[in-house]
């Protein structure tokens, strides 16, 4: 089973597409990468998946179910990392878990050593009293990511979920993803870190103009230019498409 | 997870949220402390005998009569507004900033539904803000026993008690329709902007003579803030419309939340 779908999906916001017939799946157990320029659609696509989104046409999927609205016991099993974090400046590293915990559906009592293992897990240890105001950007995301996270998803989002880590972070980060897949968790990851989606994908999908123009093989030193080569092609063939109209 | 206890997590993450909030923190000191020292205040400026001119004009009514029941009905005045406002204040930080800054989004997708985190918001406003207006009551009796120095509450005071409880606690119902105009507006300026406009409205319709039915008026009428007269015509059915306006917003709140999309 398939657990995270998008099946012909469009949107459009007023006059610009955003997502054009866009049809995506993640089997459980695998990472896929979608990567692609600014405004290729990769957020709209994730906040579709995420249920933040109603497309105007097609449907998307999270373990079977409407993400829009979905049942309890299917949503403790899902998480989502796309813009904003459920990050609150005004509690701390502690709190935010905490309250994270609660949301995805722990008991008081499960919450408590969740809410310290993440904290161990993501390297906030130092901050963990600390005002999510206060901490700098590359640990707030560290402390998204952890809430998350924290409830060992099956089938789990995550929007450029490195773009403000430091080296160290980005290896946590990883090994995160990783393990999570490996324990048959099914991962969407969008990034503009073609040497880091290298390293963790299982299958690199290129987003342009709201289309999947193509997959990229993760392995290999010419990521970049096989990218760039692909979303040529596609313009190219756009623009011969639109010549012969 | 159960809707009880989906609603338990959801009350405890607003709970938590409300502790830490700074302008749940300005409203309830400037409810517990100014409108306290505000009715005390208010009394003794106009049985002051410097008092003069349109000050001493305005104030009139508060001039004679029982101390302590002049007290709480200045108080029940004020606390009809405030709370109305302190309430307002709340609902557009504790609706709007969650669409403002995008954490909204990241509450799709989750065992607790939107719907049951609204409601746990709107349930965590009318707790918070009537323990402000039962404390802000408590602190008015406090002070004008201790400005009657000894004299005691008589019966007619504890009619005052009553008349500012209520007065207050639909001042702050009346708060919660702001919820949803913060949810539809994705604005906290937006908010508080619609709150400065029907307080506006609410001048405008007094003026006019048709508060008794308007919700936004009749407490304020009713706790002789327009005169005796106002007042007088002021019945339950006019109240009770007010009191309606919480539980209706509510519904209004807890499906617009889970009809949010486009976050």
């Amino acid at each position: 089973m398939t657990a995270l779908v998008l099946d012909d999906v469009s949107h459009a916001f007023g006059g610009r597409v955003a997502l054009d017939h866009l049809t995506l799946t993640v089997r459980p157990g695998r990472v896929t990468a979608l990567i692609g320029l600014n405004g290729a659609g990769k957020t709209t696509a994730l906040r579709a998946l995420a249920g933040r989104l109603r497309p105007a046409g097609g449907t998307a999927r999270v373990l079977g179910h409407d993400p829009a609205d979905l049942p309890a016991d299917v949503a403790t099993r899902f998480g989502h990392l796309v813009g904003t974090p459920l990050v609150y400046p005004e509690l701390t590293v502690t709190e935010n878990l905490r309250c994270a915990a609660r949301l995805h559906g722990q008991s008081v009592r499960a919450a408590a050593p969740g809410t310290s293992a993440a904290v161990a897990h993501m390297g906030l240890d130092p901050w963990r009293h600390a005002r999510a105001r206060t901490l700098s950007m590359g640990n707030h995301q560290r402390l998204g990511i952890g809430c998350a996270t924290l409830h060992r998803p099956t089938a789990l989002i995550l929007d450029e979920p490195t773009s403000a880590l430091d080296p160290q972070g980005v290896v946590l980060v990883r090994k995160l993803v990783r393990g999570m897949a490996d324990d048959g968790a099914a991962v969407l990851v969008s990034s503009h870190h073609l040497d880091e989606v290298a390293r963790i994908a299982d299958e690199i999908v290129v987003l342009h103009a709201g289309r999947d123009v193509g997959r990229l093989e993760p392995g290999g030193t010419d990521l970049e230019q096989r990218f760039f080569t692909m979303v040529l092609d596609a313009d190219t063939r756009a623009a011969d498409t639109r010549g012969r109209v | 997870m159960s809707p009880a206890a989906a609603l338990r997590a959801a009350l405890a993450v607003e709970m938590l949220k409300l502790r830490r909030s700074v302008v749940a923190r300005l409203a309830t000191v400037l409810l517990v402390v100014l409108v306290p020292l505000g009715s005390v205040g208010m009394v003794a400026l106009a049985r002051s005998p410097q008092a003069g001119g349109p000050t001493a004009a305005k104030l009139a009514d508060y001039a004679t009569g029982d101390l302590t029941t002049m007290h709480l009905m200045v108080c029940a005045q004020v606390l009809s507004i405030a709370a109305l406002a302190a309430g307002g204040f709340f609902v557009a930080w504790s609706f709007g900033r969650e669409l403002e800054s995008g954490t909204a989004g990241a509450l799709f997708g989750l065992a607790v539904p939107r719907g049951t985190i609204a409601l746990a918001k709107c349930l965590v406003t009318l707790a918070w803000i009537g323990a402000c207006v039962v404390l802000t009551v408590a602190v008015t009796m406090a002070a004008s026993a201790a400005v009657a120095a000894g004299s005691g509450v008589g019966f007619r005071a504890w009619g005052g008690v009553g008349t500012a409880l209520v007065a207050g606690l639909l001042g702050g119902g009346l708060a919660l329709p702001f919820a949803w105009v913060a949810t539809v507006t994705r604005s906290q300026l937006g908010t508080v902007g619609a709150l400065v406009g029907v307080v506006a409205l609410t001048q405008i319709v007094v003026l006019l003579g048709g508060g008794t039915w308007f919700p936004y008026a009749s407490p304020s009428l009713w706790t002789g803030m327009g005169g005796p007269d106002a007042a007088a015509v002021v019945g339950p059915p006019h109240l009770l419309l007010a009191a309606a306006v919480s539980p209706l917003a509510i519904g209004a709140v807890v499906h617009a939340w889970r009809r949010l999309t486009n976050v």
